[in-house]
């Protein structure tokens, strides 16, 4: 970085600059939105409020058990990744590591299976989740979303346990190794970048899943952070400034999060460096 | 040694097959055999036909306009995640002293639920109070406020921005963990010998980059062709359907004129047309992917 | 082979089994004794706690009876979806549901619902707006019972109208010149003159439905044939496309529902809306820009025509599938009687279905505008009262759409829609 000249070096700072820009401007603009009290909130100049207030977090958490449904959202999407892992990462080994027929073909399935407009297949998975006694439940959403993430999981985890020469394996076997050990030992840190990625993508696409959660959730008991957004507009009336105060607060726990497994990425990455 | 991988395989893929299998292919089943039917619940109307939902739709303008605003969709969307991703994960390749933080940042559109950010890009885009209107009359771009979401000229390009906003992300970081894997030895190599940063990336990052490219390019078409809430909450399919993509007219056509046959025709047309496209796919992109996975 | 490995590929097997398996662990078990009645209904506005409060009323008038209220998203599709799915499957999951006005029929056709009509002789429906009693009658028989009521009106600039020496407008000829000319005197180029909803969806078809039965037109004749590709429809939409072309009505309303011309007019920008009852209280709000300026009035007609209103409101009805339909109807008798309909006017705005409220005492010192809300909803009607409406809307919303953007003549949008639409209605039944 030393090494580079100052127009390489504040060219790469606008450009980081804007990127951010891209990425938080909208997000700056619900925050902004979310402290404008109702009748600012039309109001162009001045961008910012000129009486701030917090009512529309206050109402947020009035008008429905907010906390109960960040915490529904937050099980399923752990629990969610969690399986997703667990399973994908089982099978990708054998996909990635083990000799056998019909690889292809069971990607391929995968892959037509997760391609499938959810639209359409709501109404059997409602006869099925119906026939399980399970709506209005934490395992309705748990199960489907796992369903329907476990291809790109498969994808993803495949694609990175492929990195890995197979030899790495075969030594270790020569080695004394059981299969378990080199899966644990072996695989899992060195493709902590594949895992952790899966991870985050599976989160956030159960985190933000709008259609299945609508249709299999009834009540607080099990009600997910988008649909509990959905209920904020009445008939005809868009609360913008309670809409821009729950996406902020929803915002905040998947930052964390996010944040978490940056971390792991890096220690993946010194991990990796050994390998070579 | 063969057949014991084998049996090891076939455990160790139970459990994934098994989900698949109860929760995903049944439903699909039967989305199938209902696209061989009548089916209008409100009028009792359940009769097998055939493929005669399937000749109606060849004939059927709304399915081929909807088809064309879906492909225009989904071609411009792609390119544009997979330039701007590709461009955001090299930047972000050097280690600097804020990069965990940028990467938390970067996340941040895909984070927000669909709903919310749909309804957040219709007031940014609105015309009278929209901040974007508003930033641009300022910056003198604009004498007046731009009607984004009404003309159909507009309107799709508007539903585009924000689709690439949210979902550029994804490629980055896809992108990134790709980076990642390429060792640094390589890199130090090419320069050693002399090479410039447009041959480093053209003759080592692309070459190595390429399952990830696939992999982003696959899954980003396959999403944005079956958008959805970005066009619908942003223009509802209108003006005068020029903004309807397959996902709308299924959508339309299954729960709001309850035409349970001719919708699940949509839907597998739509997933034939997806099959279709990953196909072309992985024939041009992926023979050695393919090659390598059928060992 | 590890043992170890084996194990966790057994765990994980078994945990999905008994996913499989198990049932909910998050459910509220029920009380043996009492019946629990669900009832199912969009978000209702303002604090959900003050419709509690009127559901515990219920309880205590009717010892032995609970009611669970469970709230879908306000929007109307997503409550449509919701509904076509679960009545599919033929669920039992609640009791009473609460339906948009265009869904009765539908509903009824299907099956999906009781058939009503003993909660409402003659001499009840009599004491009923006639529209939602429209809405709900499919083949001789009451499938709803009418909960509350909500129709079209214009909204208007008092100030400005005044200032000029205007009244409300009774033709449209006459609002469009009136518009012009407060345009043309304030010159101010934020003003608009006449804003409504024209974005491609169902509200659309209210908005056009105004002015095409204020023009004389119709789209369904009591035989159910179709007459939309008439001279009057023609000259309805027409007005329309030149109110844009005017300049009278910017181009934003073609992507504008209720509540973006609600902002718009609620900023001083605009002298005439055409919105719903539910805009009022947001107007004279305290901090409104508007408040103390406006003027509510049923919508002009052309000249020689009665004015119409587009019907909207909800209806209470009981799921076929519901275990306890005795308990259900008592829910709803109780939800529509005189003293609820009062009651949830003046706590939740909910204008109410009997006529006779109308000249409450209690009501009108609660909110005194109520009184001008009567003729408009006398005059509101449902939208073609036919199963097959939702299909009809689809067809329309695109064509009528197309006619006000200018990519069509409305001669030829007619023309379109009604060739689609004698398709679905006498042609084969799936498009």
């Amino acid at each position: 970085m030393m090494r580079w000249s100052p127009f390489k070096k504040s060219s790469f700072l606008f450009l980081l600059f804007a990127t951010v820009i891209f990425c938080v401007g909208p997000i700056v603009w619900q925050i902004v939105t979310s402290l404008k009290p109702d009748a600012e909130l039309t109001l162009l100049p001045p961008i910012l409020p000129e009486k701030p207030t917090l009512d529309h977090y206050v109402t947020v958490f009035r008008e429905q058990p907010f906390s109960k449904i960040i915490v529904n959202s937050l099980v399923v999407a752990s629990i969610t990744t969690l399986l997703c892992l667990m399973i994908g990462s089982l099978a990708s080994f054998a996909l990635a590591w083990l000799d056998f027929k019909g690889k292809g073909v069971i990607l391929g399935i995968a892959l037509a299976i997760s391609m499938f407009p959810p639209v359409a297949i709501v109404s059997p998975l409602y006869l099925i989740i119906q026939a399980l006694d399970l709506r209005d439940t934490w395992w309705a959403l748990v199960m489907t979303h796992t369903t329907f993430q476990l291809p790109l999981t498969l994808w993803i985890l495949t694609s990175f346990f492929q990195e890995i020469p197979g030899e790495i394996y075969k030594a270790a076997q020569i080695d004394g190794c059981t299969p378990f050990q080199a899966f644990y030992k072996i695989l899992l840190p060195l493709s902590a970048p594949g895992l952790s990625t899966a991870a985050i993508l599976v989160f956030i696409f159960s985190w933000n899943e709008f259609l299945f959660a609508l249709t299999f959730t009834t009540t607080e008991a099990s009600r997910t952070i988008p649909v509990g957004i959905a209920l904020f507009p009445g008939v005809h009336e868009v609360p913008y400034g309670d809409m821009a105060a729950a996406s902020v607060i929803v915002i905040l726990p998947v930052i964390l999060v996010t944040l978490i497994f940056q971390r792991r990425i890096v220690e993946g990455l010194t991990a990796g460096a050994v390998k070579g | 040694m063969k057949s014991t991988d084998a049996r090891l395989s076939y455990l160790l893929l139970a459990p994934a097959l098994f989900i698949l299998g109860s929760m995903a292919l049944f439903p699909i089943l039967v989305v199938i055999w209902l696209s061989l039917q009548r089916r209008l619940p409100i009028f009792n109307i359940a009769t097998f036909v055939g493929v005669e939902n399937y000749h109606f739709l060849v004939l059927d303008a709304r399915f081929w306009n909807s088809l064309v605003n879906t492909l225009y969709f989904t071609t411009v969307s792609v390119v544009l995640e997979l330039i701007l991703g590709l461009a955001i994960a090299i930047l972000l390749n050097r280690p600097f002293v804020a990069r965990g933080w940028m990467r938390a940042t970067l996340l941040i559109p895909w984070i927000i639920p669909t709903v919310v950010s749909a309804r957040m890009w219709e007031w940014l885009y609105n015309v009278e109070f929209g901040i974007l209107n508003y930033l641009l009359i300022i910056m003198g771009l604009s004498k007046e406020p731009l009607n984004w979401l009404g003309s159909p000229s507009w309107a799709i390009h508007a539903a585009i921005f924000m689709e690439v906003w949210k979902t550029t992300p994804f490629a980055a970081i896809l992108f990134m963990a790709g980076l990642q894997t390429i060792p640094t030895e390589l890199y130090h190599a090419a320069r050693v010998d002399g090479a410039t940063s447009w041959v480093v990336f053209r003759r080592i990052t692309l070459p190595l980059l390429r399952p990830v490219i696939l992999l982003v390019l696959l899954f980003r078409t396959l999403d944005a062709f079956r958008v959805f809430d970005a066009v619908y909450v942003l223009t509802g399919g209108g003006p005068a359907n020029t903004t309807e993509t397959l996902s709308i007219y299924t959508y339309k056509t299954l729960f709001q004129t309850l035409q349970f046959g001719y919708g699940s025709t949509l839907a597998v047309a739509m997933f034939g047309c997806v099959i279709l496209i990953s196909l072309v796919y992985l024939k041009l992109l992926g023979r050695e992917y393919w090659r390598e996975l059928a060992r | 082979m590890s043992h170890v490995f084996k194990l966790m590929i057994i765990a994980i097997s078994s945990v999905i089994v008994s996913l499989w398996s198990c049932t909910s662990a998050d459910r509220v078990s029920q009380d043996m004794q009492a019946v629990t009645v669900v009832f199912k209904h969009g978000k209702i506005a303002g604090d959900p706690n003050t419709f509690r409060m009127l559901l515990r009323r219920f309880e205590s008038q009717n010892p032995g009876v609970r009611v669970k209220d469970e709230t879908l998203p306000a929007s109307t599709d997503q409550q449509h979806q919701f509904y076509v799915t679960s009545l599919q499957s033929h669920s039992s999951d609640f009791d009473v549901l609460s339906m948009d006005v265009i869904w009765v029929q539908e509903f009824a056709r299907a099956g999906w619902v009781h058939d009503l009509s003993h909660m409402l002789s003659t001499q009840e429906q009599d004491q009923l707006f006639p529209g939602p009693v429209e809405a709900v009658t499919f083949e001789g028989k009451i499938f709803a019972i009418p909960w509350y009521i909500d129709a079209g009106l214009l909204y208007y600039r008092k100030d400005l109208l005044d200032k000029y020496g205007f009244g409300p407008p009774g033709t449209w000829q006459d609002l469009m010149a009136t518009a012009q000319s407060i345009l043309a005197n304030e010159k101010d180029p934020q003003l608009k003159g006449f804003i409504w909803q024209g974005k491609q969806y169902e509200g659309l078809i209210c908005n056009v439905l105004e002015y095409i039965w204020s023009a004389g037109g119709e789209v369904l004749d009591k035989n159910g044939k179709l007459i939309l590709d008439r001279p009057q429809s023609s000259m309805a939409l027409s007005f329309m496309r030149e109110l844009i072309v005017q300049g009278i009505s910017s181009s934003m309303v073609i992507t504008a529902d209720e509540e973006a011309t609600r902002r718009v007019f609620g900023e001083g920008r605009a002298v005439f809306l055409r919105n719903w009852p539910y805009a009022w209280n947001l107007f004279e709000r305290e901090g409104s820009r508007v408040q103390g300026k406006v003027g509510m009035a049923p919508l002009p007609s052309f000249r020689g025509f009665i004015p119409a209103a587009t019907l909207g409101g909800w209806q209470l009805g009981i799921n076929r599938y519901s275990r306890y339909p005795k308990e259900a109807e008592a829910l709803i008798r109780f939800l529509t009687d005189q003293e609820t309909q009062r009651w949830m006017a003046i706590e939740i705005g909910y204008k109410p279905t009997r006529k006779s409220l109308y000249k409450d005492k209690e009501l009108l010192a609660a909110q005194p505008f109520v009184s001008q809300l009567y003729e408009v909803f006398l005059l509101a009607r449902p939208r073609p009262v036919s199963p097959y409406y939702l299909m009809l809307s689809q067809v329309m919303q695109p064509e009528f759409s197309a006619a006000l953007v200018g990519l069509k003549t409305p001669e030829e949008a007619l023309r379109d829609a009604e060739f689609q639409m004698n398709y679905i209605l006498f042609g084969r039944s799936e498009v």
